[in-house]
């Protein structure tokens, strides 16, 4: 946490959905800041609001208001984007998700390099520094299998790889490790947090595997959209 | 890296499957392009072949080709006079319906040309050679499935084939069959003895019981060959065609031959258009119509299997909108599939064309410029059905993947 620039920081995003009877307040005035390769979880139950704070750092779904920063760059204002969203998206940000992250025609080196590809890199560059990633991963000698090729291990480990290719300030994982058995989810979540760290990019992950928290540098909590940053209870109980 | 051709190779079979398919149903749409281009050849290739500038034909009527004419055979005589005219030919036509000696039907239309004048070496001959004889000769079409030296009985006399033409069918589809004028006479009015026997009495009874009867040597006349009777005259003819003398404008002739009342003159492109605008048009629009409808279900057809393309790689879409792909490199991916489908369905469609249209039984004609408009039309349905998985693509949201 030396970086003197937090990797991200947000001020007071909210976010409401619906109106009158449906109207459901998701987030609440959210305010914390992530360092570059610091990892932390995203705990809480069922529709306390961690999918809304992910899909507004990732530039999916605009809160309602706060204002957002990402790698020393701001990214939404007021509430409202600040730039291109998508050139935002393929050089800082990067996203894991539960399952279904590649794109069943490409095969893995393909799916990793596309980002590159997408912001315009060489494909030479690009095919050299996938391979150099997918290698990292130990997925190097898959690199030419399509995703349904590929065991769920496997396909996170790819979908890892591509998430931090293009070495962004932000990854944004959703429950990585979710549909992996509990030994196999570690190895994934441990293989996440170095090569982040390698890279140095912030990592915001959301699980309910509490078991792995002892591989996080710190926790968030939220309930009913409030989130809170320090997380101390649950760090307590763990470590 | 281009998203299209992975996405196509990565479900190849089932891309191919469709691409034959619409490459047949265009293959469809060329051969009711071809059938059209066909019907109008077919229809004008018999007098384009004549080779005349002006018809002249019965007063008030559309003929030859589109209803039947009657002019004297000496209006060839009096057209020949007219300044201007460089060469005046009769014609005569008229269909018939024969069989062979081994049972075969025979089924043509027979053409009248002006000997000496017209041996019909202006004619397509493909092998053999003009009429050579004032009488038993004949030119026929290939189409006719006879050969040269084969020789038909007609009537009472029998024909010898001296040459095969290509391509000339009259415009009911039936092939053409060309003789000297007066054989083409003789076929035309040939009747029976015993009928010809019935005539010339009935026509000596008539006379009998007329004033003219008290005249023994005109009662004898009446009796005889009905070309030796003054008052008979020789037989009419369907048409006139003349040539102008080069450097004469074709309106003067015509106006001033418009003004004899017992005919009326048409120019070539009159007699094209009486053809087209009568005895094939609704043929012709039938067959317009349909084309139209194969073309529409086509695009429809097209517009569907795009939307269902895009719907089933929605989640990648949607999945490439998160990874901060330019809108362009979704869109042009739909773009390159839709123009890839319809480019490979088009190029099929053009082979298949090329080796089964041989084989149809009516004359299918396709040029360069046909096959031109149809990819014309293959770019512009392509463009637009990808526009329908466009609009879909647009409306891919992110947050999809992220429910998955
Ligand atoms: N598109 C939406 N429209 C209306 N309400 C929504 C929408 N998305 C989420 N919500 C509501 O906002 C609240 C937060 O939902 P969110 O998806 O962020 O929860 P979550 O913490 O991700 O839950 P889970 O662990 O089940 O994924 C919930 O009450 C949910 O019902
Ligand atoms: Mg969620």
């Amino acid at each position: 946490m030396s970086d003197p620039i937090p990797a991200v920081q947000a001020r007071s995003l909210s976010k409401h959905y619906g109106e009158g009877n449906t109207y459901v307040l998701a987030l609440k005035e959210a305010t914390f800041q992530i360092h570059p390769g610091e990892v932390v979880a995203l705990l809480g139950p069922s529709g306390s609001g961690k999918s809304t704070l992910l899909t507004i750092l990732g530039l999916i779904n605009p809160p309602d208001t706060g204002w957002l920063q990402v790698g020393g760059v701001e990214v939404i204002r007021d509430g409202a984007v600040v730039g291109d969203a998508n050139l935002i998206r393929r050089r800082n940000l990067g996203f894991v998700f539960q399952r279904s992250n590649l794109i069943p025609f490409l095969t893995a080196e393909e799916n990793v390099r596309l980002v590159l590809e997408l912001d315009d890199v060489p494909r030479r560059e690009a095919v050299r520094r996938a391979r150099e990633i997918l290698e990292s991963l130990g997925v190097a000698d898959r690199a030419r299998h399509l995703p349904m090729q590929l065991s769920g291990g496997q396909q996170q480990r790819v979908a890892i790889a591509r998430a931090l290719i293009h070495e962004p300030s932000l990854l944004l994982a959703d429950e990585p490790t979710a549909s992996l058995d509990k030994e196999l989810g570690r190895r994934v979540m441990e293989l996440l947090r170095t090569a982040a760290i390698e890279r140095g990019a912030a990592v915001l992950v959301v699980t309910h595997d509490h078991r792995a928290l002892d591989l996080v540098d710190r926790i968030f909590e939220i309930e009913d959209g409030v989130l809170d940053t320090e997380g101390a209870k649950l760090r307590g109980a763990t470590r | 890296m281009n998203l299209s051709l992975r996405d196509v190779r990565h479900d190849f079979s089932r891309f191919l499957l469709t691409a034959v398919g619409l490459g047949l149903l265009l293959t469809v749409v060329l051969a009711m392009t071809g059938i059209y281009n066909g019907i109008i050849k077919d229809a004008t290739a018999l007098p384009d072949s004549l080779g005349a500038d002006l018809w002249i034909v019965q007063r008030d009527t559309r003929g030859p080709f589109a209803e039947l004419s009657r002019v004297s055979s000496d209006l060839e005589e009096r057209a020949r006079a007219v300044p201007g005219v460089a060469r005046a030919r009769s014609y005569v036509s008229h269909t018939i319906q024969r069989q062979l000696p081994n049972g075969r039907p025979l089924r043509f239309t027979a053409v009248g040309l002006s000997w000496p004048d017209d041996l019909g070496g202006g004619l397509p001959i493909v092998r053999g050679r003009p009429l050579a004889q004032p009488h038993y000769e004949c030119l026929v079409d290939s189409s006719l499935g006879l050969s040269l030296g084969q020789r038909i009985p007609l009537g009472r006399d029998v024909y010898t084939v001296v040459g095969i033409t290509d391509g000339l069918l009259a415009s009911g589809g039936d092939p053409s069959a060309f003789f000297t004028l007066s054989d083409a006479q003789r076929i035309q009015n040939d009747v029976s003895n015993e009928a010809i026997r019935l005539d010339r009495e009935a026509r000596s009874a008539r006379v009998r019981q007329s004033a003219l009867g008290r005249d023994p040597e005109l009662v004898r006349f009446s009796g005889k060959n009905a070309q030796l009777i003054p008052a008979l005259g020789p037989l009419p003819v369907s048409a006139v065609m003349l040539n102008i003398d080069p450097g004469v404008p074709l309106d003067t002739v015509q106006a001033r031959l418009q003004g004899w009342q017992d005919i009326t003159v048409y120019s070539q492109a009159e007699e094209h258009g009486l053809i087209l605008g009568g005895v094939v048009e609704k043929t012709r629009l039938q067959i317009g119509l349909f084309r139209g409808l194969l073309v529409v279900i086509s695009a429809i057809l097209m517009g569907l299997i795009i939307y269902t393309m895009t719907v089933d790689k929605i989640h990648s879409i949607a999945l490439l909108k998160l990874l901060g792909a330019r809108m362009t490199v979704i869109l042009g991916m739909i773009l390159e599939e839709a123009l890839l489908l319809g480019g490979i369905a088009y190029v099929l469609a053009v082979i298949i064309g090329n080796f089964a249209f041989d084989i149809f039984p009516r004359r299918v004609v396709i040029e360069n410029e046909h096959r031109l408009a149809l990819l014309g039309i293959v770019i512009a349905i392509s463009i637009a059905s990808s526009a329908i998985g466009m609009k879909k693509a647009l409306a891919a949201d992110p947050n999809e993947v992220l429910a998955a």
